[in-house]
């Protein structure tokens, strides 16, 4: 079978990829980094990428998660990595709170919607004791029990997030090839002709959006599992929206494995570029970023994998 | 009503006429072209850093720094929308986003790279400190960016409803294919909304510098606003710009005064979500 | 009666686009409604489909109240339709677009895509099943809308200004598509400018002017009409495609 030959090679080369690496944790570390990165995006990926409603304000979940996953260690002594399903379920009733009011809105008016929701539960949440204020709150400082997930190198955070993200790829394979993932792409071609057809679109969309959120959540109580640390920007700052639909936009919105492609450039671009930041010419390599960002929007608006899939389109009658 | 009372709605009121002066171009070229510009806020900035440079270089007040930043950010749209926007603004949403994202990335680490990560702030004096009248008091540089600010972007109003190449812009942004039947030239309506739009935006960052920190990542901050002050009021209308900004000004700081800072962006942004609840195509959009 | 309109008012703001009309369809019929431009047979239209609520009046079909039902619900009891303008999937294969119909009534995908392969032949589109649906030109994405639509097994089909655009040639061929659509026990409602249409089409003839309805009838009933000669032929040169 064709069709498994590229992912299975992916994959392979993913569970090696710590062996190869292995005297730098730098990289083991970025690996962990892209994978996470990956997970975000390909959460995004299933309303803004299938059904094409382009979210700004995925952070709202992302920090749902990792505040879910510091709280409970907090106020309850648990591990963090016990939050990330109270966090994924919370994500899926604030989704349908978000979700009902803006999923009728059209186009940009929902892309800036979820902007301005983003920012209020942003500004809350330094407003409320409870999460730690403007300062956020930290996670174990030392490790109790191994479910407490503190290692000293990177390299169990990668075999975790690889996990991750292959189940919540292979949901995405399962939903495309479904009724759901059709339904999602009519929606985004064209909302009135799928209504026509039957397709009860604000369900649909609605659908979509909660899951895309539980699984942004499990990204945010991922991180904080890793980095041990949230507070409002880090959680619920738009920078984490906007990073979440640039990669799957740079790889190919819409498409599973664009998320991917997205993280796996834009992620090692940007730890670049922070380490350089603190030197000479500090900011440079940010420049830089940016400026393969706008190539690549101007000379590939579709995304990176549609230099794979460009087929001739011929006009017949 | 006490004193106090209008006094905060008055530095609201001039607020907001600055909030619809930096969203004005915004609202222009959604409108016209359905295209959100992502880089907007860090279009703001440089025009903030173009009045800083004004200042330090050669000594100069706002009255020089307003036409130097109309001009530099003008022409900064210019060249992104022949380089950029021109290109991506038929293809997905997505890659618009993409794009000025990028370029707003772009933008914001040149700012960095070569200004450096501190604030900056021009004196006080520059625009007459502060005065007392009629009771209420006033900050000169605050007073002139609010009636610079109603007077733009009624200026850019007057000109898209009223003046032939307004209605030039108008018919290229109905029909791209009919207007060039009637000898427009679409792309150099859309060249002149971005040159239009940038010269707004510069001239609202010069303003804005003289009583607000200048620093590369202002641009996020008051993107937001933007984005927000032209949804409120409907993508495209000016008018709704000006109306949204005076709204938001004076929430924000009757909020700030009666509930407390902090709560000021909440109340704003709550009042933002219910509009579009009861008015998806915002205040003064087009259905 | 499978479609009953009732007293149907569209107001847009002061403006009646429709004006209290009635209109109804029995099973079987192939009805067209016709009339000159900004008559209101679109807007008309679309209060049948649930594309526009109406102002006032009532919409029922198949016996059931479908007034407030959004278009995916009037959907599922059986009414499919097409647009004015082509609105095709424009990212899918022509085989995916069919499938969208068919997965109304098939929710596994393997049967859905049975059903759409074995519409799109009946349409005459087998050949071009793996093509994308932009690459069609007018009449293909037309005839896709079609199919389309069957996919999802309706019982009734309305086509809205389905000939508009196409050559004379090609308004034959489509002629011929929606004859054997209403061969194949499908009830046709058809909005048309094209009077050669309507004669060759339909069984009955409701004619818009301004909003209201000014005649109805057989075709030949209805053009030798004088209010609608007046109203219609009369201005507007009858096009002889």
């Amino acid at each position: 079978m064709n069709r498994f030959l590229i992912p299975g090679a992916l994959l392979a080369l993913a569970l090696v990829y710590p062996l190869l690496v292995q005297s730098l944790p730098v990289y083991e570390r970025l690996g962990a980094l892209v994978l996470l990165g990956a997970i975000g995006a390909s959460a995004w990926n299933i309303v803004g990428g299938y059904a094409g409603q382009v979210s700004v304000g995925h952070a709202v979940f992302f920090g749902f998660g990792a505040y879910s996953s510091v709280v409970v260690y907090t106020h309850l002594g648990w591990p963090p990595i016990a939050g990330a399903p109270l966090g994924m379920a919370l994500s899926v009733l604030l989704a349908a709170v978000i979700g009902v009011p803006t999923l009728r809105l059209s186009g940009h008016y929902f892309s800036m919607a979820t902007i301005a929701v983003g920012e209020l539960v942003r500004v809350l949440s330094s407003t409320s004791e409870f999460l730690g204020g403007a300062q956020g709150l930290g996670g174990p400082a030392i490790p109790r029990t191994v479910f407490d997930l503190s290692f000293l190198s990177a390299m169990p955070f990668y075999y975790i997030f690889l996990v991750v993200l292959s189940l919540l790829l292979l949901l995405t394979w399962i939903i495309e090839r479904g009724r759901m993932g059709f339904y999602l792409r009519a929606i985004k071609d064209s909302e009135r002709a799928a209504r026509s057809l039957g397709v009860s679109a604000g369900r649909y969309k609605l659908y979509a959006y909660m899951l895309s959120g539980a699984f942004a959540a499990l990204a945010g109580s991922l991180y904080l599992c890793m980095f041990g640390f949230v507070d409002p920007d880090s959680g619920f700052g738009i920078l984490i929206s906007v990073k979440m639909v640039v990669m799957a936009a740079l790889g190919g919105a819409g498409q599973l494995f664009g998320p991917l492609v997205g993280a796996l450039i834009l992620v090692p671009l940007e730890e670049l570029s922070n380490s350089l930041l603190g030197g000479q010419g500090a900011g440079l390599t940010f420049v830089v970023y940016g400026a393969i960002i706008v190539i690549i929007a101007r000379f590939l608006p579709s995304g990176l994998l549609s230099l794979l899939n460009r087929r001739k389109v011929n006009r017949v009658d | 009503m006490s004193l106090i009372l209008v006094q905060v709605i008055v530095s609201g009121l001039l607020l907001g006429a600055v909030y619809a002066l930096f969203s004005s171009g915004l609202t222009l070229i959604w409108g016209m072209m359905n295209v959100v510009n992502f880089a907007h806020g860090d279009f703001v900035m440089l025009g903030m850093y173009s009045a800083v440079m004004v200042w330090t270089a050669l000594g100069g007040g706002p009255f020089a720094a307003v036409p130097v930043a109309a001009m530099l950010i003008a022409t900064l749209g210019v060249l992104s929308y022949f380089m950029l926007v021109r290109h991506i603004m038929k293809g997905p949403m997505l890659a618009q986003i993409l794009g000025t994202f990028g370029l707003a990335l772009f933008l914001r680490y040149a700012a960095f790279w070569y200004f450096g990560a501190n604030f900056k702030t021009l004196p006080d004096t520059l625009v007459g400190g502060s005065f007392v009248f009629m009771g209420l008091r006033f900050e000169g540089s605050r007073v002139l960016a609010g009636a610079m600010g109603l007077g733009i972007t009624l200026l850019l109003h007057f000109i898209l409803t009223r003046t032939a190449i307004g209605s030039r812009m108008l018919a290229v942004s109905e029909d791209a294919t009919a207007a060039q039947l009637m000898g427009i030239r679409p792309q150099r309506m859309q060249a002149l909304a971005w040159g239009m739009a940038g010269a707004a935006t510069g001239i609202a960052g010069a303003l804005i510098a003289n009583f607000f920190y200048t620093s590369p990542t202002v641009g996020e901050t008051l993107a937001i606003l933007a984005f927000v002050t032209v949804s409120f009021g409907g993508f495209g209308s000016v008018l709704g710009a000006l109306v949204a900004g005076l709204i938001i000004g004076v929430v924000e700081s009757l909020s700030a005064y009666l509930i407390g800072p902090v709560y000021k962006d909440v109340i704003v942004y709550i009042l933002f979500v219910l509009v579009l609840w009861f008015r998806p195509q915002g205040l003064m959009g087009k259905t | 009666m499978l479609i009953d309109a009732r007293n149907v008012v569209k107001a847009f703001g002061a403006f009646k686009a429709v004006d209290d009309a009635s209109v109804s369809v029995e099973e079987g019929d192939i009805l067209g409604l016709i009339g000159p431009n900004g008559a209101g047979k679109s807007t008309f239209f679309n209060c049948l489909t649930g594309d526009l609520p109406v102002t006032s009046g009532t919409v029922s079909f198949a016996g059931a109240d479908v007034t407030r039902l959004p278009p995916e619900a009037r959907a599922a009891l059986g009414l499919a339709r097409t647009f004015q303008v082509p609105l095709t999937f424009e990212s899918m294969s022509v085989l995916d677009n069919a499938m969208i119909g068919a997965l109304l009534r098939h929710p596994q995908a393997r049967d859905a895509r049975a059903k759409a392969r074995e519409v799109l032949e009946r349409v005459g589109l087998g050949p071009l099943i793996d093509t994308p649906a932009r690459s069609l030109g007018t009449p293909g994405r037309k005839r896709l809308e079609i199919a389309r639509a069957l996919a999802s097994e309706p019982k009734a089909l309305l086509l809205d200004e389905a000939m508009a655009g196409l050559t004379p040639t090609e308004v034959r061929d489509a002629i011929e598509l929606v004859k054997r659509v209403h061969g194949g026990g499908i009830t046709i409602v058809i909005v048309e400018h094209i009077m050669e249409v309507i004669v060759s089409l339909a069984s009955r003839v409701v004619v818009f002017h301004q909003g209201r309805e000014i005649a109805r009838g057989t075709p030949r009933e209805v053009t030798s009409d004088p209010a609608v000669i007046e109203a219609y032929l009369g201005r507007r040169k009858v096009r002889h495609a």
